[in-house]
């Protein structure tokens, strides 16, 4: 369990992380969301120790962390960054053993990761030969290697692959149910939607909104229609009754006024366009989050709405 | 193994693994070798002449006296004949190489006052001082003989007193043989701080440096203090340069023990035991501080350029004993010296002078050693705090007084 009360941290004039708490729970993969510079990463540097809060305290298991609890923290930096004159294997096996895992033990899990990512054939390589993807998955392998209990990721899917990008989902999960406490930052709203199962989200610093992934969607948000059709909408004509969210030439998302029922809209716009798919969902963590920090930010009104 | 261990051992053996480092390792006392053995064979060629004789003429000597200081002349390797003719027709043979030179002898040996030496090579001192002093003795014997003194006495009647010399300083009266000694050691170890410190404090610079560009300093302190990040990266590079320098040093001295005698050069006389054990601890403390100080400087550098330009100043300071060396020497107790053998940048050099002229001992030893100690510590915190600031800075420079102000910052 790791739980953050009240911490701010400011540099020079500019807020970086004001007042944020935050619980994660062992077993709990936490999504700390937001745009870029809302404070993702300052906060987690200041759960890893790099960075020392102005105020507020950041506790593991109910107390501050000690020099000793470093070993049992896996950090996956924003910055990646390797030893470039190192063998990957190499490289690894010297990080687990600065969080004092047994080598033998590290050498075993090693082969299991590198594995398990397609990257056997690179344990004897040097940094330098690898793709920024491979060096990301090398990067992920040296914040899990040492079986830490938890586990702290700044945008651990930024630049990956789409077939990277599931492994990594799949042994994060994997992690999640095995107990660990788990962490981590991103402004991917699909990939935070798939596998938090509590999330928060800030911008400039502050906390917009925070709890599980379905108390979010029934707090914020109305549900929505989502319609897929041929022919041309013409928006003008709904009135009041529904917001147009946004809208592609066969596709768009609405909002519904209060009171107004799907199938009202439905009636309009089966005039207008050939109807293929007419569906009542819950709002995306997308919609939401575009909503929250659209207008937190610079009050920009959300869609096009006409 | 601790974690500070640890790190030791890896960026020991990244220096290692090094290609430059394993080639220079097996250069560096071919160099040295050459540095040492150069200069002495040069020398000794120049005594020996190297089997070349040079041949003198001695135009209008009369054969009894070319006879009597011949044998002094080949000895040092000048062969001298006596010819009679013309000064023009010698011109002519000293051009086309039949002789090296000629020396004009009136026929009155007793009155001379002036010769002269015509030769190719007008520079050739060693040959004109030769001349010079065998040919004058031997002039100065036949006026004392002519003058009565009976031969048998010339020899002793003509022998220059030996000077020896000494040098008054606070620190007691010194041979001048000894001021040397002690010069030639001073500026040795000055020599090799500076050597050391370009070679291998710009590499723990770089170093240190490249853990901030390389972004793996995240994950090191995720898992280590920047305090053991730092002291580890110094160490380890640090007994790497100690472990290279064993090498060459053993090496040199096996060729030296090997070769020297058969070059006729004796290795490492005349140094005593505790001139060397100071050479060496003092050696070391300046190389860490050093190091450190580079440290400080990488942590605080946005790129190597920048690290350059900031190691400058440090550099200086390791000059300052070397161009103050005389004044040391001279007055190793003045204000002046006193103070820069307790300011760290310079005190391993300047106490190491002072101590080899006799003017510092005891508490003043213990007390540059501490401020020593004292102050590498002090650059290796104060870089562990650059560096873990200079991560949140990454992509802007730092000012001088920001660095300061940022070195109080959590």
């Amino acid at each position: 369990m790791i739980e953050l009360r009240a911490v701010r941290k400011s540099f020079g004039s500019v807020k970086a992380v004001d007042e944020i708490s935050l619980a994660a729970k062992a077993g709990e993969i936490f999504g700390i969301l937001g745009p870029n510079g809302a404070g993702k990463s300052t906060t987690i540097k200041m759960i890893v120790n790099i960075l020392a809060p102005d105020s507020g305290s950041i506790l593991f298991n109910g107390r501050p962390i000690r020099e000793s609890d470093k070993d049992r923290i896996g950090y996956l930096p924003e910055e990646r960054g390797l030893y470039r004159n190192v063998k990957i294997g190499e490289m690894l096996l010297y990080l687990a053993s600065l969080k004092n895992t047994d080598r033998s033990v590290a050498a075993k899990r090693l082969d299991a990761w590198l594995d398990r990512f397609g990257l056997t054939e690179w344990k004897t390589s040097s940094p330098e030969a690898l793709s920024k993807g491979m060096a990301q998955k090398v990067q992920f392998i040296a914040s899990v290697l040492h079986d830490p209990e938890f586990l702290f990721l700044d945008e651990p899917f930024s630049g990956l692959d789409p077939v990277s990008a599931d492994s990594l989902r799949e042994a994060i999960l994997e992690l999640g149910e095995r107990g660990k406490t788990i962490l981590f930052s991103t402004h991917n709203m699909e990939v935070a939607e798939k596998i938090c199962s509590r999330l928060i989200v800030i911008d400039h610093g502050r906390e917009l909104i925070s709890g599980t992934l379905a108390d979010i969607k029934s707090r914020h948000g109305r549900d929505m229609v989502v319609v897929e059709f041929d022919g041309t909408i013409d928006f003008g004509s709904l009135g009041r009754l529904a917001r147009c969210l946004s809208s592609f030439p066969r596709w768009a998302e609405f909002e519904l006024a209060e009171g107004t029922s799907p199938q009202a809209l439905l009636k309009i716009l089966v005039d207008q366009v050939s109807i293929r798919r007419f569906e009542v969902v819950a709002p995306s963590l997308h919609t939401i989050f575009v909503e929250l920090v659209g207008g937190a930010g610079k009050s920009r009104s959300v869609g096009s709405g006409g | 193994m601790g974690k500070l261990g640890k790190i030791i051992r890896m960026e020991f053996r990244l220096t290692v693994a090094n290609k430059a480092f394993i080639v220079l390792t097996i250069l560096g006392p071919f160099l040295i070798a050459a540095i040492a053995v150069l200069p002495n064979l040069l020398s000794r060629s120049e005594g020996a002449m190297g089997g070349e004789t040079v041949r003198i003429a001695l135009l209008g000597a009369d054969a009894d006296f070319v006879r009597e200081i011949a044998p002094a002349l080949r000895q040092s390797g000048i062969e001298a004949s006596a010819v009679q003719g013309s000064s023009e027709s010698l011109d002519s043979q000293v051009l086309d190489g039949a002789f090296d030179g000629y020396l004009a002898l009136p026929a009155d040996l007793s009155l001379v006052t002036n010769m002269e030496y015509v030769s190719r090579d007008a520079v050739d001192y060693r040959v004109i001082g030769l001349l010079q002093g065998v040919i004058g003795r031997g002039i100065v014997a036949r006026r004392l003989v002519e003058a009565g003194v009976p031969s048998s006495r010339v020899a002793s009647l003509t022998q220059l007193p030996s000077f020896e010399s000494w040098r008054l300083s606070r620190g007691g009266k010194m041979k001048n043989a000894d001021f040397v000694a002690v010069l030639m050691t001073g500026l040795t170890l000055s020599m090799l701080l500076y050597m050391t410190v370009l070679l291998y404090g710009q590499a723990i610079g770089r170093s240190v440096l490249a853990e901030k560009t390389s972004k793996t300093v995240e994950i090191m302190l995720s898992s280590v203090r920047p305090m053991d990040l730092l002291f580890g990266k110094i160490l380890g590079k640090a007994l790497a340069s100690l472990l290279q320098y064993g090498i060459w040093v053993a090496i040199s001295a096996v060729a030296m023990r090997l070769v020297g005698p058969r070059l006729g050069i004796s290795v490492g006389a005349g140094l005593p035991i505790s001139t060397l054990a100071y050479f060496v601890l003092f050696f070391i403390l300046a190389f860490f501080l050093y190091c450190s100080i580079y440290a400080a400087l990488g942590a605080s550098s946005e790129d190597e350029q920048q690290l350059g330009q900031l190691a400058w100043p440090m550099i200086a300071f390791l000059a300052v004993p070397v161009v103050m060396i005389y004044p040391i020497i001279m007055a190793p107790s003045s204000p002046l010296a006193i103070g820069l053998s307790f300011f760290p940048p310079t005190a391993p050099i300047v106490m190491f002078l002072r101590i080899s002229v006799g003017a510092a001992g005891g508490w003043e030893i213990l007390l540059c050693v501490a401020l020593t100690i004292a102050a590498t510590i002090a650059a290796i915190w104060l870089s562990a705090r650059i560096f873990r600031v200079g991560i949140l800075m990454t992509g802007k420079r730092f000012k001088l007084r920001e660095v300061l102000l940022l070195a109080r910052y959590r």
